[in-house]
């Protein structure tokens, strides 16, 4: 893609004057770093970091007809949501495939807000816009809107100082609130495994409210971060990213997300091809490797070997700063080999790397 | 490594260096001994440097050819030998600490050093001004 194509952040200034490493992400010109992602890494399992992620998508789903119509598009069941609540949710494709993992709030009886991810964000909203519904509903697209996340144990300090709301909101909740009198949405969630806080405003005061996050976290130790170090942090906890981990080649209960998938709530796309599934069984499941020590570092698309056989291969791979080792997400091969505890081995560039099968996640973090 | 340089960051290129258009630099200590490591631009393009792979003592070694792979938070890339010859040393502080190379490309981040089988050839690479040079017409 030429960069002339790509979308920009409104806070390209902000980053620039930062002196960040900007880079194309899913469509998007985005700060891949500034500190460098280490640094940034740290920053935010010690301390706090703040994130722009205004590429994701951002979507309002609002009427008497918002419930039944997106219980049809999404896995998880919605009406156990109660307002103020978000879930967790996937959009498959009629063979159970995935489209899409995105989080629902319920910010008020009629209304949903959906954040898609930026790559498939177009494709989740003709879902929305071709979903038949008996009772009304209107789509609102927020391509107005910035996306900011503060991530780390002292994010609730700095978004606290400058929204009263953060200091009491649980996890997986939402509010609205405001700043300079534009709505905010504030809730309690991230990619990190940090106690966090993501916030959708309107673009026009967003440069302010990055300012104002940064300006706090600072005394603290907290500093701006870009895609890179997310990418190591939501690694870490085996957090799987659409595109890379995730795709429509594979199904819900392949990337291990049947905790996000309802089947008593009624129909929903991809439902019977995953009871078929469940039926015949999985042809592969996505597991954590934990490599045995730092000098192989597995990456995406290395197969995963045991003896001479190929029984998989690695959709994201980095080095755990936290462990000193290297992590991937990969599909295995059932019949043994996929089971918690099996050693088997990377092929790193044609070199061998022995690596233990775990369940993620590979740090002791909890974002509750 | 096909990264950009951020622009406000002035990445930095000594003289008594020489360089190869793959972002590796060799420096002439003497006695038949060529001291290896990659260049402010490559560590600055690489980002954080997590790991570095490094052939052993007594691996001969072929100009243009990957010798060692640097490994960052980001992606892996070859590093390629300027020269022909063998190695003859390996940096003992990168195993404990590899971000020497980003912190001092051209000090204690050096990778290897080199007998050269033909010394000569040193002198064919590329100067730190024909580097930049290089380096402005790429971007």
């Amino acid at each position: 893609m030429d960069e002339e194509e790509l979308r920009h952040s409104p806070l390209e200034a902000e980053h620039a004057s930062r002196g960040a490493r900007m880079g194309p992400f899913a469509g998007w010109l985005m700060p891949i770093e500034y500190a460098g992602a280490l640094k940034e890494h740290e920053a935010v399992r010690a301390r706090v970091g703040v994130f722009d992620l205004t590429h994701l998508g951002k979507v309002d789903v609002i009427g008497p007809g918002a419930l039944g119509m997106l219980q049809r598009v999404v896995t998880n069941d919605l009406s156990k949501a109660a307002e103020g609540e978000a879930l967790y949710s996937l959009v498959l494709n009629e063979g159970g495939g995935v489209i899409e993992d995105l989080i629902v709030y319920r910010l008020e009886d009629q209304r949903y807000f959906v954040v898609p991810n930026a790559a498939n964000s177009q494709r989740v909203l003709q879902i929305l816009e071709e979903t038949p519904s008996e009772e009304r509903l209107h789509l609102m697209y927020h391509q107005d809107w910035c996306f900011l996340a503060v991530q780390g144990p002292q994010s609730v300090r700095v978004a606290a100082e400058i929204f009263p709301d953060a200091e009491n909101l649980a996890f997986m909740r939402c509010v609205e609130t405001e700043y300079h009198r534009r709505p905010v949405i504030l809730t309690r969630s991230g990619y990190t495994g940090e106690v966090g806080f993501e916030l959708f405003t309107y673009q026009d005061i967003a440069a302010d409210l990055w300012g104002a996050l940064l300006e706090t976290a600072a005394p603290i130790g907290g500093m701006a971060c870009g895609l890179a170090a997310r990418d190591v942090l939501r690694l870490e906890m085996g957090y799987p990213l659409y595109g890379q981990d995730l795709f429509e080649s594979v199904t819900a209960l392949e990337a291990g997300l049947s905790w996000a998938v309802s089947f008593d709530k009624g129909d929903f796309r991809g439902r019977e091809a995953l009871l078929k599934q469940k039926e015949l069984g999985l042809p592969s499941r996505l597991r954590g490797l934990l490599m045995d020590d730092r000098r192989r570092i597995p990456r995406a698309h290395y197969p995963v070997m045991r003896g001479d056989g190929i029984i998989g291969e690695v959709t994201s791979g980095t080095f755990s700063p936290l462990l000193q080792k290297g992590i991937a997400l990969a599909y295995l091969r059932p019949g043994g080999v996929a089971e918690i505890g099996e050693k088997v081995e990377v092929d790193v560039r044609g070199r061998r790397g022995g690596a233990t099968v775990v369940r993620p996640p590979f740090v002791d973090r909890s974002p509750r | 490594m096909r990264a950009r340089v951020r622009k406000e960051k002035t990445v930095e290129f000594p003289d008594e260096l020489r360089y190869t258009k793959e972002h590796e630099w060799a420096f002439d200590e003497g006695k038949g001994r060529v001291r290896v490591g990659i260049t402010d631009y490559a560590q600055d393009a690489l980002g954080d440097v997590v790991y570095v792979d490094l052939p052993e003592i007594g691996t001969p070694v072929q100009a243009d050819q990957p010798f060692g792979e640097v490994e960052s938070t980001k992606s892996v890339s070859d590093v390629f030998s300027p020269l022909s010859g063998t190695v003859v040393e390996r940096n003992p502080l990168l195993e404990e600490h590899p971000e020497l190379v980003n912190e001092q490309p051209y000090a204690d981040g050096w990778l290897v050093i080199i007998e050269p089988s033909e010394p000569e050839a040193l002198k064919s690479l590329l100067d730190a001004s024909t580097y930049r040079a290089f380096l402005d017409a790429q971007a």
